[in-house]
């Protein structure tokens, strides 16, 4: 993959603190797109951020964000990098529109593009109604929304969301997350920091995983869910009949509560056989849903192999 | 497309963008907004103007005074010199007090750095931009004021304006010279010690702190010095030449009245106490500036080399305050 469509490049990042090693031996390689980065507290998610932004120094290793070094050029890095922080990081007495045309501004916008600029964005998160009052009136949606919006004013390549959806409500969150999923369709990739697979898997083509600085697992988020889910088949009273149908196929079937049929997904082509199946047999098709395997149980199971740091 | 009239989709960015002398530039500017209140609440700008209106009028009063005495003998009416003018700045540090707090803390105590230095902005960006804006600020409230006093005079001289320029032209440099000499003292040394804080209010006590205090020991040493010069002399100790009132340190005399030759020669040596004085520091620069030397005001007055050893402690407290800046701000971290 050439270097301009990877969103970051790790070869052996190494981040040593006094007393902690925070990012350790890293090795990855990430392409463009909406990549969830997860760990719990503490996996080197920040401190990956910081390193990316140029404002940390790798003890050892190379790093490449966008194809460009982020120690030879940690400014070019900024030109095409926005940040969302995960702390309330905004001026709390100037407005939103004031806030993030500023920004704009600092990101190398000539002002009056700034200040459509940052109408446009607040108006794509939502806050155009708001944004000429005082951040400091918001709620913490609100906040969420306008930081987003500063981190996206300048048209970046990749926005680093550091947990942006801590602090907000079931509805809130959900947001939060539609937003995330629609930066890809504005032609923005974005490194989402969380501790909260769902988030990830949510909206996510991507996912790195960490854990205590090293790497647990990275890929298409669907590579690593593939082969691992459960397909559950409501065909009324009729349950035997299939599960005895599905075994003269290979599939080992079993009943399940209520009247439901369980069904191991190896691949795509399962599902096919089961509807074929039923098709077959004329049974009424009530309900056929797939329970995939949460990336909760593939970072548990991987980093439980990892080497046990966990 | 049907519908685009409605459609609020995201449109790329693909105009012009400036380099990193456009983002400092952006940081500088938004200081200086802070700074005036401008886009904030009325609350904000009352600082600010009232103190631009307060260091105006005695050039308006003066003017107009001119205009109104036209017809007296000039001997007879005192006109505040350009010199002195410019000792009405010391006002400036009211002004310092509650400006550099409040574009520095903030920052700090909202967390707002790690966003700004997301953006293609180094520490010493940060630094130049702050102490930038906050010069621009101090040196237009400074100058303004010595415009309106010149193109004032100038108009209701009586030997014509022309004339009037020609017999003062040499305040042309050294007005600007003078001002830019303050102006740069109390924005290094405001936005240092504000780095150290997070909350405005101990930012700008300290600030204040540190400008008095140092201008209540220097003044000590110098009545001291005073004083055992005329116990020598035979003199009894004159209480009229202390400072009277806490508001005679902050406004010198010689701001407000011409010099009182309380240190005149053969009453006592002259001493480098004067330098200790932070307050006063860049008016004797301003002596240097607008006389040569330093004048007979101070307490330096006359010492050999005085204008030197002022410049010197100058230049190594405004070059030490940028270090210390320069390190705060070295490697900041989200």
């Amino acid at each position: 993959m050439a270097a301009g469509d990877l969103l970051l490049r790790a070869e052996g990042l190494t981040k040593q603190y006094p007393a902690v090693t925070a990012v350790d031996g890293l090795h990855v390689e990430v392409p463009k797109g909406l990549v969830g980065l997860v760990g719990a507290n503490g996996a080197g998610k920040t401190t990956l951020f910081r390193m990316m932004l140029g404002l940390s120094r790798p003890t050892a290793g190379r790093l490449e964000v966008c194809g460009v070094d982020v120690q030879a050029d940690p400014l070019g890095v900024r030109q095409r990098v926005g940040f969302m922080p995960e702390h309330d990081c905004l001026p709390l007495d100037q407005s939103a529109a004031d806030v993030v045309a500023t920004f704009g501004e600092m990101s190398g916008l000539p002002p009056r593009a700034a200040r459509q600029r940052a109408s446009d964005v607040l108006d794509l998160v939502g806050l155009d109604e708001a944004r000429f009052r005082p951040i400091g009136g918001f709620s913490t949606g609100m906040r969420q929304r306008a930081k987003l919006a500063q981190a996206i004013v300048a048209d970046p390549e990749v926005v680093l969301l550091d947990e942006p959806t801590s602090g907000l409500d079931p509805t809130g969150r959900e947001e939060m997350l539609a937003l995330v999923a629609r930066l890809g369709s504005f032609g923005i990739s974005a490194l989402l920091a969380t501790h909260l697979l769902d988030d990830v898997q949510q909206v996510c083509d991507h996912v790195v995983m960490l854990d205590a600085g090293r790497l647990v697992v990275a890929g298409a988020t669907g590579s690593l869910l593939q082969g691992t889910g459960t397909a559950v088949v409501d065909v009324g009273v009729d349950g035997p009949r299939l599960v005895e149908a599905l075994a003269a196929r290979g599939l080992a079937a079993t009943l399940g509560p209520g009247s439901t049929v369980e069904v191991p997904v190896a691949d795509e082509s399962t599902l096919d056989v089961v509807r074929d199946v039923v098709a077959d047999l004329g049974l009424p098709l009530n309900r056929l849903s797939s329970q995939l395997t949460s990336l909760d149980d593939v970072f548990l199971a991987r980093a439980g192999h990892g080497g046990g740091a966990a | 497309m049907t519908g685009a009239v409605y459609d609020r989709g995201y449109r790329p960015y693909d105009g012009p963008r400036g380099g990193t002398g456009a983002s400092r530039l952006a940081l500088a500017r938004a200081s200086i907004r802070r700074a005036l209140g401008l886009r904030r609440s009325w609350r904000q700008k009352l600082a600010p103007f009232t103190l631009l209106a307060i260091v105006t009028i005695p050039a308006v009063v003066n003017v107009g005074v001119k205009y109104l005495t036209r017809d007296t003998p000039a001997q007879d009416v005192e006109f505040i010199t350009y010199r002195d003018y410019v000792g009405v700045s010391n006002a400036l540090l009211v002004f310092v007090a509650l400006t550099a707090p409040d574009i520095i803390c903030p920052d700090r105590r909202q967390r707002v750095l790690p966003l700004i230095f997301a953006r293609p902005l180094t520490g010493r960006d940060y630094v130049l931009a702050k102490v930038g804006a906050m010069f621009s600020i101090l040196f237009a409230f400074s100058f303004l004021p010595q415009v309106v006093l010149f193109v004032g005079q100038m108009l209701v001289s009586e030997d014509g304006a022309l004339t009037y320029l020609r017999d003062n032209a040499e305040v042309l440099w050294q007005v600007p010279a003078a001002v830019a000499l303050l102006a740069l003292w109390y924005s290094v040394i405001g936005i240092a010690v504000s780095s150290f804080a997070t909350r405005r209010i101990v930012a700008g006590a300290t600030i204040v702190g540190i400008f008095l205090v140092s201008s209540i020991v220097a003044t000590v040493i110098e009545e001291t010095a005073a004083e055992s010069a005329r116990r020598d002399a035979g003199w009894s100790t004159s209480v009229e030449d202390a400072p009277s009132t806490s508001l005679d340190l902050v406004l010198p005399g010689e701001a407000r009245e011409p010099a009182r030759p309380r240190f005149a020669a053969g009453e006592a040596d002259p001493t480098p106490a004067p330098l200790l004085n932070l307050l006063n520091l860049p008016l004797l620069l301003r002596d240097v500036v607008f006389l040569g030397e330093i004048g007979s005001g101070s307490a330096m007055s006359g010492l050999a080399g005085g204008g030197l050893m002022a410049a010197g402690v100058y230049a190594v407290v405004v070059v030490g305050a940028l270090v210390v800046l320069l390190r705060r701000y070295r490697a900041v971290e989200p």
